[in-house]
């Protein structure tokens, strides 16, 4: 079977199947994450994601990316949340997983904040990757904080923009 | 219970068999009969294995084993023969269960034939749409590099030629006010002047729009930062300009990173009502990440987006990925517009299919 965004499907389409199922709470909790996450993380792990790709690989992680951004953005119409953060991390999030073999400890940091509500999505990596891989001591502590579901998450740089 | 279970397997819309410790089979659902092409009484008392011929299976592992264990529910992909030999794929779940008779399995076999088919479509489509924007990319890669080449040609052109001979008129002009005595005409001469002088520096004007003179002399952060004053002198948008990216970065990822920001710059002045943009830049993994944000009025993305027409937006999206790099675009009705966007510094054009050092 051809994988329409790429060899980690099956677990994009869980990841999009696990967005419908959340509270506007958990929206809430999400973007609150994201934004308060390091912008400079991000931009490493997305300039990582490019830079260990060819064009035709990273085809069908933005295709990913892009369907869990536009699941996002109708689930937050539905309920009635507007704050772009959410949509943005649905982006990072299902684009993680779909590259979670390219992008080594990078996962977590795209990952985590809809894994702060979608506890699976934080062990993700572990099934992923290849034994030449392993996640940084950050990611591993960060893995550790979104398992935790703080309201206010703790213990993460607060680089929040560039 | 056994009249239930009767019923549940007649009626049930999946093909169902039971089949018995070695692999015959008792009973057969009329879907079963339907599917396979064979009458009740042809199929009781075959081999399972008839119906999937040449793929071995062990359709009824001994009870209490850890092979049943294994067994119960797992779901097989396999190819089914009908009696006309036709062939189909098919999804086979296989149930252990207990019986009067001992250990037996009930087997589910669902037709894939109309997925398959299905899935197919859409791989088909999906092809066709990846094949389009790769397609769309090159043009557009084609289009702003053939853009950019232009704008520096017309900018070349205005400064040796147009330029030039304004600047000799006017030298002209000044051997002229030598010769004038009469006031009105010494007057009308510094109205001439002035028009000049107003025709000159609107051209260099367009010159610097055309081809940034500081992008070569200094840093993109200073022709970012000429640009939004002009614009301050325009509208009177308020701006700040932070950071900046390492000075000796190539003249084409320069002109992309002004290119960009130019674009997001033009966005905030027709559309987003705002008082004050930040742009800010800062170097990120061998390349330039750069943010521009505004507390405009915003836009709701679900619906600009499906909208067409939005050639800015998409322009910026492709300019970053033509050169390796991804931007962001990000807003919400009333809670201003961000756009971000990294390139490396060595943003030679990717070919499609090339592939690139994979993360260690």
């Amino acid at each position: 079977m051809k994988k329409i965004f790429g060899p980690h499907t099956r677990r994009v389409l869980d990841v999009l199947a696990g967005l419908r199922g959340l509270s506007p709470g958990d929206v809430d909790l999400v973007a609150a994450t994201w934004k308060h996450e390091s912008a400079v993380d991000r931009a490493e792990a997305w300039a990582e994601l490019h830079r260990a790709t060819s064009r035709d690989e990273r085809y069908p992680i933005l295709a990913a990316a892009a369907a869990g951004r536009r699941t996002a953005m109708d689930i937050a119409r539905d309920l009635h949340r507007t704050d772009w953060a959410f949509w943005a991390a649905a982006w990072d999030a299902t684009a993680a997983v779909a590259a979670a073999d390219v992008i080594g400890g990078h996962f977590d940091t795209l990952a985590a904040p809809v894994a702060e509500v979608m506890p699976s999505l934080a062990q993700e990596q572990v099934g992923a990757q290849s034994p030449a891989r392993v996640p940084s001591p950050r990611s591993q502590h960060e893995s550790a904080v979104s398992r935790g579901r703080s309201p206010v998450p703790r213990g993460r740089s607060s680089r929040a923009t560039p | 219970m056994k009249t239930q279970f009767r019923q549940f397997f007649e009626s049930s819309p999946d093909a169902l068999l039971v089949v018995d410790s070695v692999g015959r089979i008792r009973q057969a659902n009329a879907r079963a009969e339907s599917l396979f092409g064979y009458r009740h009484e042809q199929v009781q008392g075959e081999l399972a294995q008839t119906l999937f011929p040449g793929q071995q299976m062990t359709w009824c592992p001994p009870a209490d084993t850890p092979e049943q264990r294994r067994a119960a529910g797992r779901h097989l992909e396999l190819v089914g023969r009908r009696s006309d030999r036709s062939q189909f794929p098919a999804d086979v779940a296989v149930i252990p269960i207990q019986t009067a008779e001992g250990p037996e399995a009930l087997v589910s076999i669902k037709d894939l034939s109309e997925a398959q088919r299905a899935q197919f479509a859409l791989e088909l489509g999906f092809d066709v749409v990846q094949s389009a924007e790769r397609d769309e990319q090159a043009l557009l890669g084609h289009l702003i590099r053939a853009v950019e080449q232009e704008r520096g040609r017309i900018a070349a052109d205005i400064h040796d030629d147009t330029i030039q001979i304004l600047s000799a008129a006017n030298l002209r002009l000044q051997q002229l006010r030598h010769r004038l005595q009469d006031p009105d005409d010494l007057q009308i001469l510094d109205k001439l002047d002035e028009t000049f002088a107003l025709s000159l520096s609107r051209l260099r004007q367009l010159i610097f729009d055309l081809r940034p003179s500081t992008l070569e002399e200094g840093s993109v952060a200073d022709a970012v930062r000429a640009y939004c004053e002009e614009m301050r002198s325009d509208i009177g948008i308020d701006f700040r300009v932070e950071g900046s990216c390492r000075t000796k970065i190539p003249a084409s990822t320069s002109m992309l990173i002004y290119r960009t920001v130019q674009e997001a710059l033009v966005n905030v002045r027709k559309h987003a009502r705002a008082k004050t943009v930040r742009i800010k830049f800062l170097d990120v993994s061998d390349g330039c990440l750069t943010r521009i944000s505004d507390d405009g009025v915003g836009y709701s993305p679900a619906e600009v987006e499906n909208r067409p027409g939005h050639l800015g937006l998409t322009l910026m999206r492709e300019r970053a990925e033509l050169s390796g790099g991804w931007c962001r675009i990000e807003s919400s009705p009333g809670g201003g517009t961000v756009v971000e966007f990294w390139v490396p510094f060595d943003n030679s054009p990717e070919q499609p299919g090339a592939g690139r050092e994979r993360a260690a």
